[in-house]
């Protein structure tokens, strides 16, 4: 089932667990003009507007400022966090004017919180990831700091775009909690954790022990996490090379500077005197002097305007730097979407298990029914022992374990049956929801590529237009 | 440049090797020689073992027997150097064709050494002989010692102290053989250096040992007076313009100094950038095995970092072969110039002390003695030497600096768009829409 627009197929479909899908489900995100890093969102967005009428408002979401602020934790101490502003907007037709609707405070804590409770209640879908709660990867003039302004600022764009993929997910967006983040700021971590979602997490010891154990996942997982795995690894190798390279190329521009201050030494006190000396009428007959200090000059003047242009170059580092951060950071999103595609891999192994598990169980059951049935004592256990020592049971007795053993089996066929269900169920969603991520993984990427390419090409630039002025004022030595 | 050379300036004293007739000077310096007095028997010297000793076993080949470039082109070549104000050249050297040889007891380098002119001096109008480093060495003390008021160029480092070189890398030998080209065409252009008996039998002799051995006592008069002035007198003040000339000295060098410095930062800074961004591109590759439609955009990526590599590495090759040794070269010029001036001081200093102690003794006598004359000439003669070939150096420099800087600009310039090329020619690699599958 492959609808022509997938995100429209998806979105009228009911998302198999518990739905707390918003009745109200026209949550359609725009990008806000002022955000960076256009995203290619846009594009299903956009398909879904002009053919989808019976969305009723569309929503434009922002997190427009952050804020420092000190309060009380819950041991009562003061602590200091960062607030961030996320500003909703509903656009009533497609150019008409937006109408701020709700504008409220979070934390990044409430961020986690709400996609924790996403992973818990969509278990089939790569949720998106949050930006790095510690700043990692920095080179030596980044810095370290959550508090550091930069860092928040990169913050706030990374918590922004998270909201952003949540609303352009054809299910996630319908999630109740998700509106309620938006909307309701007080008493919303309450409204949460009455949803009990806790207790449905599976625990990570469970999911842990399915991934050695299970015997039989679907393959295609098996290769997903494997490459998850893979994505992981390259691309913090690939970070952390990048900000040495950064680091060094800081330094290769920041020296030039050099350049600069010393071409202009030139004018100083000392060269003069020495330019008025040469000019003195001592010299005698002979070439003039004047010539000497003519070219002196000549070279100091070249010189000095030379410098200011080493200058120029040495500064224009900053930002250019600054904005290849921002292709790290897009680097980053994929980076840990990664954890969210094996989080879903995971889900699988633990179904899986869970079912064989169940069918593993079924099976005993039967042959322990089966071997009562006929007196045949083909496994040994610890009945069969008993038996041996004790003496054989009763008839009676036989015929009530025989029924018990009966019912459970019944029972346990239900069971197997069901959970043979949810897990194709899980099997066939999460795939569809991977291969939405897969397209969007190859858009998003290369876009973040042409933009990285971009970027060079406009240093590269830069650096002929000031070695080009350079070598003007040097040939005017 | 103003004039081509430098003007002769009266002297009353006897003339020096400089006086000796240059073929394409006028007239007046030709009646110099022959009307004021005979030619010194210095000169004389010299003539005869023009006439005699110089005429070697040259053998019939003039341009030597390997030489690969036919003469026409060799012309070519060396022209391209001429910078001089229309002025005809007579002269062309250039140092080319490393070999090495490897002998019993060492293994050294030699650079051939070709020679074309037209001056009276050479016997021959083209010569091509093999010389090692210390033979120019050798020719270098020389020219010091039987010109000590004129500023010889220098010489490349004799021994390198940076780590461990290899003498006879590529590269080293290269970078040597450019200084030696440039310091015998410094010599070449030097109207008064460039008629040098011991560059003349530098450029011609087919066994330069024997020479050395001979111990050929080539000195002008001037080079044996110099020489035997001692280092006794303390030189009151120097002239203003000596002054001003070593004040100059002392900051250019200083400059230099930073200049060098800076330059090797910027070489060790490029050089570990260059290290990163070698383990940054394959990183790309790696990512591209994983993937399917990203595959060929990051591959893409990965050979463009590896061409900006390249292109970096290129970059720090040529700064380091053809940046470095020539501000070394200028540093060991301003510190041999430095020296000249210091030589002139001792000369002036002789001079004033002899006059003084004339002065004192209160005679009645309106003659000067004739040392003392003596003093003077070659303090003028001195003084006029080193004020023409300070000016020609200041022009030199001028154009070196121009030409370094504006090749270091260049080779900056260079390397920008050959990144450039390589980003640009990825963008439509990257803009590339897959087959829907």
């Amino acid at each position: 089932m492959e609808p022509a627009t997938p995100d429209l197929g998806r979105l009228l479909q009911p998302s198999p667990l518990e739905p707390l899908g918003h009745t109200d489900a026209g949550l359609e995100a725009v990008v806000d003009e002022d955000a960076e890093g256009v995203r290619d969102e846009d594009v299903p967005g956009d398909q879904t507007m002009t053919e989808n009428n019976f969305w009723l408002k569309k929503i434009e979401i922002s997190v427009s400022e952050a804020e420092k602020r000190t309060g009380r934790n819950a041991m009562n101490m003061q602590e200091t966090y960062t607030a961030y502003l996320i500003e909703t907007r509903s656009v009533e037709h497609i150019d008409g004017p937006s109408v701020l609707t709700d504008s409220l405070w979070r934390r990044y804590s409430e961020f986690e919180l709400l996609r924790n409770y996403l992973l818990v209640y969509y278990p089939h879908v790569v949720v998106p990831p949050l930006p790095e709660k510690r700043a990692e990867f920095v080179w030596h003039k980044l810095s370290a700091d959550n508090m550091d302004p930069d860092f928040v600022e990169r913050r706030r764009i990374g918590l922004e775009n998270f909201l952003l993929r949540i609303a352009s997910h054809p299910i996630l967006c319908r999630d109740k909690i998700f509106y309620l983040f938006l909307t309701q700021e007080g008493n919303w971590k309450e409204t949460v954790y009455e949803t009990g979602f806790q207790l449905k997490a599976d625990s990570r010891l469970k999911a842990l022990n399915a991934t050695f154990r299970v015997k039989n996942p679907d393959k295609r997982f098996t290769e997903l996490k494997h490459y998850s795995d893979e994505l992981q690894s390259v691309i913090s190798h690939l970070l952390r090379v990048r900000a040495r390279v950064a680091d060094r190329l800081y330094g290769v521009y920041k020296v030039h500077g050099n350049y600069g201050r010393v071409f202009r030494e030139g004018k100083g006190k000392k060269h003069q005197c020495v330019i008025a000396f040469l000019h003195a009428p001592y010299w005698g007959p002979g070439p003039q002097l004047s010539e000497w200090s003519a070219i002196e000059k000549e070279m100091g003047d070249g010189l000095q305007s030379a410098g200011h242009h080493m200058d120029v170059y040495a500064s224009s580092i900053d930002d250019i730097l600054e904005d290849e951060e921002h292709y790290a950071d897009q680097l980053k999103e994929y980076l840990f979407y990664a954890e969210a595609l094996r989080a879903v891999c995971r889900k699988h192994e633990l179904m899986q298990y869970d079912l064989e598990m169940a069918a593993q169980d079924l099976a005993s059951k039967k042959q322990q029914c089966e071997e009562l049935a006929t007196g045949t004592v083909r496994t040994f256990s610890l009945k069969g022992m008993t038996t041996k020592l004790f003496g054989q049971e009763t008839p009676e007795q036989r015929e009530a374990r025989i029924k018990v053993l009966e019912e459970q089996i019944s029972e346990g066929e239900q069971q197997l049956k069901s959970k043979n269900l949810e897990g194709r169920e899980f099997v066939k969603n999460a795939w569809a929801d991977i291969e939405r991520f897969k397209e969007q993984k190859n858009r998003d990427l290369k876009e973040a590529l042409i933009s990285y390419a971009v970027m060079q090409i406009s240093m590269c630039k830069k650096g002929i237009q000031v070695w080009t002025n350079a070598k003007e004022c040097f040939s005017k030595m | 440049m103003s004039g081509g050379l430098p003007k002769a300036l009266p002297s009353t004293g006897p003339h020096s090797l400089r006086d000796m007739p240059h073929p394409l000077a006028g007239s007046s310096s030709e009646e110099a020689v022959g009307g004021d007095s005979t030619p010194s028997p210095d000169l004389l010297l010299a003539r005869s073992f023009a006439d005699k000793d110089l005429i070697l076993p040259n053998g019939g080949t003039p341009a030597g027997t390997s030489s690969p470039a036919s003469s026409s082109s060799l012309l070519n070549r060396l022209q391209l150097d001429d910078d001089l104000d229309g002025e005809t050249r007579d002269l062309f050297v250039t140092v080319d064709d490393p070999k090495k040889h490897v002998c019993t007891m060492e293994t050294y380098i030699t650079y051939r050494i070709t020679t074309k002119s037209t001056r009276v001096e050479f016997d021959l109008p083209e010569y091509s002989v093999r010389r090692r480093y210390q033979d120019f060495d050798w020719l270098r003390n020389k020219l010091e010692e039987s010109q000590p008021t004129h500023l010889i160029p220098p010489l490349p480092e004799k021994f390198v102290v940076k780590g461990v070189v290899d003498r006879f890398s590529e590269e080293f030998v290269e970078t040597r053989r450019k200084a030696l080209d440039k310091f015998l065409k410094r010599i070449t252009d030097h109207p008064v250096l460039s008629f040098n008996e011991h560059f003349n039998v530098f450029l011609t002799a087919k066994d330069l040992n024997a020479h050395k051995k001979q111990g050929m006592a080539l000195l002008t008069r001037m080079g044996e007076s110099v020489k035997h002035v001692t280092g006794g007198y303390k030189l009151r003040s120097r002239p203003l313009e000596f002054a001003a000339i070593g004040e100059y000295l002392d900051t250019f060098a200083l400059k230099l100094g930073t200049i060098d410095r800076i330059a090797q930062r910027i070489i060790k800074e490029e050089i570990e950038y260059l290290v990163e961004l070698r383990e940054y591109g394959p990183v790309y590759s790696t990512w591209s095995a994983l993937e399917g439609e990203l595959a060929e955009p990051l591959e893409g990526v990965s050979a463009c970092i590896g061409n900006c590599s390249t292109a970096l590495e290129e970059l720090t090759d040529d700064m380091t072969e053809d940046f470095l040794p020539v501000l070394r070269e200028y540093v060991l010029y301003s510190d041999s110039m430095k020296n000249v001036l210091k030589k002139r001081d001792q000369v002036q200093a002789e001079y004033e002390a002899k006059l003084e102690a004339v002065a004192l003794r209160k005679e009645d006598r309106p003659k000067v003695p004739a040392d003392v004359e003596k003093c003077q000439d070659r303090m003028e003669c001195f003084n006029a030497d080193l004020k023409a070939d300070m000016e020609r150096w200041q022009n030199n420099k001028r154009q070196d600096f121009r030409q370094l800087l504006m090749g270091m600009a260049d080779k900056n310039i260079q390397y920008y768009e050959k990144c450039l090329t390589a980003w640009e020619s990825i963008i439509p690699l990257l803009q590339e829409r897959q087959e829907a599958k």
